[in-house]
């Protein structure tokens, strides 16, 4: 146990470190996702057919396709379209396509389980589409979406660790090269494994929080 | 292992893209470093004496001072590197895709290799060896090899892993792991009764550990260890090699020398005034 807590002492920076990119991470891609959900989800849902069969053929593609390989696609195919993104971007860029394939199905069953009278109703009183979205159909689906996205976000913290593959300097990397070096393999991949339940408790007791918020009174 | 199937899926993926698409870089690999004013060296994070993250957080061990030599023959500082850090498997993908300029990361030599990229002159011999848990059942290779299939061996995951392993110890059960740091750990829970692995990495690992381990006094598997980079730039490969020779053999041994003793316990040889005998 002494040793432990000397090496964890040395090791305090990286780890902590390694958490931070973790959530910055989770978080940039949640935010990316979200809205690339939104315009998708609202795509499929009220969007003309040329607009809605690219939309849906590109979220099923996305979604049977594992996150792993979407990693390491974007790392090393894009080099070859002239793009060379570093390990980081390329992390962001597949992980907020991922949320975003499955953040669009989301809202799109939202958006579907509203009765399609209100939009004739809200047409009546005169107001545009945009203005139907935000002051009608959207803010009775945040209340469904609201669950899942919670859940989602866990799941993004979770698949996060995959980017460890590319050498991206998060949680689970800075663990794995700290046991590289002191070989205390069960104490630093336990210490890592209750890091990740914590940063996704505090999601949920968040979700909770914000669910209270949009509840029905 | 999935993950690294995969890898090789992806990389072998960006070979056959690279063969398609002709991306002849403009002015050489050698002036774009230059140009670039820091070297990309490809290597991996935790297998010391190798390449590993020491307690100050830097990147240290005997394939990172080989980087350095090169930095230092480039910009005349051996700080002007970007690491890049890639498991095993990444190694020939990220040279064929131009993730980084150089790899240097415990790379084995083989024919099969050089169809994809062009290796280094080499800087290291690595062997095998095997190593115990101090007052375990077996005490040397021999009481192993005649306890038979009764002995397991715990081994990093490779293609040639079990044939290897069975060269010293013909039955023994052979139980492959992904890294290091879990075949220490099979070996200290009981799981297996001698890790199979790099002389050098046992070596250090019992530094590490005095007392708690014991050598199985045999070594055998010789692999040659060089350093990689892009297939197709000549200019850029001499360069390298020029770096590497004159640290082996001329101006710079003083770092290769020291850079050895630190991470394997032992000099190398002196080279000999007088003819050059690299040439004989």
């Amino acid at each position: 146990m002494e040793q432990f807590l000397h090496e964890l002492w040395i090791a305090r920076w990286p780890l902590a470190q390694g958490l931070l990119l973790t959530v910055e991470i989770s978080v940039a891609s949640i935010t990316c996702g979200t809205i690339i959900g939104l315009f998708g989800g609202i795509g499929l849902t009220y969007g003309k057919w040329f607009l809605r069969w690219p939309i849906r053929v590109l979220v099923d593609c996305i979604r049977g396709i594992p996150v792993l390989v979407l990693i390491l696609a974007s790392f090393y195919l894009l080099t070859f379209a002239g793009i060379n993104l570093t390990a980081i971007e390329s992390g962001l860029l597949a992980l907020s396509i991922f949320c975003g394939a499955h953040m669009g199905e989301i809202i799109r069953g939202a958006l579907q389980s509203i009765p399609p009278g209100q939009i004739d109703a809200a047409r009546a009183i005169g107001l545009t589409f945009p203005r139907i979205l935000a002051y009608v159909l959207l803010p009775q689906a945040m209340r469904q979406i609201m669950p899942v996205w919670i859940n989602t976000g866990a799941e993004l913290v979770k698949a996060s660790t995959l980017l460890s593959v590319i050498g991206t300097g998060e949680l689970l990397f800075r663990t794995q090269e700290i046991i590289g070096r002191n070989f205390m393999t069960l104490e630093f991949y336990g210490l890592c494994g209750i890091l990740y339940f914590l940063v996704n408790s505090m999601i949920e007791r968040f979700g909770k929080f914000a669910g209270q918020r949009f509840a029905l009174q | 292992m999935n993950r690294r199937k995969l890898t090789l899926f992806a990389g072998l993926c960006a070979a056959t893209l690279a063969s398609g698409f002709s991306n002849a870089a403009l002015a050489g690999k050698l002036e774009d470093i230059l140009q670039r004013g820091k070297l990309i060296v490809g290597t991996g994070v935790g297998n010391p004496p190798w390449h590993f993250r020491d307690e100050k957080g830097d990147m240290a061990g005997f394939d990172v001072d080989m980087g350095k030599i090169v930095a230092k023959g480039l910009f005349g500082d051996d700080t002007k590197i970007e690491y890049v850090n890639q498991a095993s498997d990444a190694r020939i993908p990220n040279i064929v895709t131009d993730k980084v300029d150089i790899t240097c990361q415990f790379m084995t030599v083989t024919a099969e290799r050089a169809q994809q990229v062009n290796f280094t002159i080499p800087y290291y011999r690595e062997g095998v060896g095997l190593m115990m848990a101090a007052g375990g059942k077996y005490k040397s290779r021999d009481e192993m090899k005649a306890a038979g299939a009764g002995v397991t061996v715990s081994v990093l995951q490779n293609v040639y892993a079990e044939e290897m392993v069975h060269y010293a110890l013909p039955d023994a059960k052979v139980d492959q792991y992904e890294s290091v740091d879990l075949m220490y750990q099979a070996l200290n829970s009981g799981r297996a009764d001698a890790a199979a692995t790099d002389m050098s990495s046992l070596q250090w690992f019992m530094k590490q550990n005095p007392g708690k381990y014991v050598d199985g006094g045999y070594g055998w598997n010789p692999q040659t260890y060089s350093c990689a980079v892009k297939r197709g730039d000549q200019d850029f490969l001499n360069f390298v090699n020029i770096a590497f020779r004159e640290a082996m053999t001329g101006v710079e041994f003083a770092t290769y020398s020291k850079s050895f003793e630190q991470w394997f316990g032992v000099k190398p040889p002196e080279p000999k005034v007088g003819f050059p005998e690299e040439l004989r």
